[in-house]
């Protein structure tokens, strides 16, 4: 019996595990395509300085497309579920803190087209569910795993 | 007694492997996306041009931003056509007076609607401006604007309508709350 819950929380775990990698490199796939486009869409948000905005823009992409990459791959887990949590994070306190004063701006998400992807509490919710997703992943490898579970 | 049951469960590699995984994960990509971005034809400067006129620029670098008051007076002499480029709710909850209603998040709709609207009074701006020949100085604009320092539509638009072969466009970049705020004639739909 005990053998049956630990396989279906594997599967569970590894369902999931794939879902954010795959997320994570459909993400990253326009804006390394489009990284003038992104950059706009990173200004937009109004928080980082100016100097700092290629630089987010061009380094964010890669970061993603990497972390999605250990996720299906398995390798560098702890890392990589570490700093999608972490991404999942700042993403929807960026998202809520614009929307809080009345920016309408594109996301930036999936997209950087400036006619897709709004912010709005369709995205916020969408972030969130994938900011579980994450927390989940990340709690099972540091709290209820063992080095041979993954 | 549970909290080191709870604490015995830890993973506690996994918080070991966090320490050197992070950083290779950031710096890897870091180093990848410079890598890549110095190689690609399309590349752009690790320190960009964020101003204002750099922003809001056509194809060719050129700014396309034009001040309140060249706006305002361009509007006092009849020599500018307005362009909303905001969505339908905002345009009806206020615009500029006679601004026309174009969004750019629905372009492909509207712009055939708008289109001999828009020919229709730039021809007229144009006999305006042959009949005011003595003020030479003032040249006739179509003005996008929308809302907000970082507002991208009123840009969007005004390539677009570039592209469409209408000349002298310009963008008055968070437009609608410096003409409102500047207390010049608006109009409202909604009641």
């Amino acid at each position: 019996m005990i053998k049956e819950k630990i396989d279906y929380q594997k599967i569970l775990f590894n369902v999931l595990r794939i879902f954010m990698g795959v997320i994570f490199i459909y993400a990253s796939y326009d804006k390394i395509l489009n990284p003038e486009a992104f950059a706009k869409a990173v200004y937009n948000y109004q928080i980082m300085p100016d100097f700092t905005i290629n630089i987010i823009a061009l380094w964010l992409p890669y970061l993603e497309l990497l972390i999605g990459l250990c996720l299906i791959t398995g390798i560098w887990l702890p890392g990589a579920t570490t700093i999608s949590t972490s991404l999942m994070t700042i993403f929807i306190s960026l998202m809520l803190f614009n929307l809080s004063r009345g920016l309408n701006i594109n996301c930036g998400c999936f997209s950087t087209q400036t006619t897709q992807d709004t912010i709005g509490p369709l995205t916020i919710l969408r972030d969130i569910a994938f900011l579980l997703s994450s927390l989940y992943l990340t709690l099972r490898i540091f709290f209820f795993s063992k080095s041979q579970d993954f | 007694m549970k909290i080191k049951n709870i604490s015995k469960k830890i993973y506690h590699k996994a918080f070991r492997e966090i320490l050197w995984q992070i950083p290779l994960i950031t710096l890897l990509a870091f180093t990848i996306s410079i890598t890549i971005n110095h190689l690609r034809s399309d590349k752009i400067p690790l320190i960009g041009n964020w101003s204002v006129d750099a922003r809001f620029s056509d194809s060719d670098g050129k700014t396309l931003v034009i001040s309140l008051e060249k706006a305002r007076e361009l509007f006092e002499n009849n020599l500018a056509i307005f362009i909303d480029a905001r969505p339908k709710e905002q345009y009806e909850e206020g615009h500029i007076k006679d601004a026309l209603f174009l969004p750019w998040q629905e372009v492909d709709t509207y712009f055939m609607e708008i289109a001999p609207i828009l020919e229709e009074r730039v021809s007229n701006m144009e006999r305006v401006k042959s009949d005011n020949g003595e003020n030479k100085n003032i040249s006739n604009a179509i003005i996008t604007y929308c809302d907000g320092e970082s507002c991208e539509l009123s840009h969007e638009l005004a390539l677009f309508l570039k592209e469409m072969g209408f000349n002298n466009v310009h963008i008055m970049v968070n437009g609608w709350t410096l003409w409102h705020e500047a207390g010049l004639p608006v109009s409202v739909e909604k009641k």
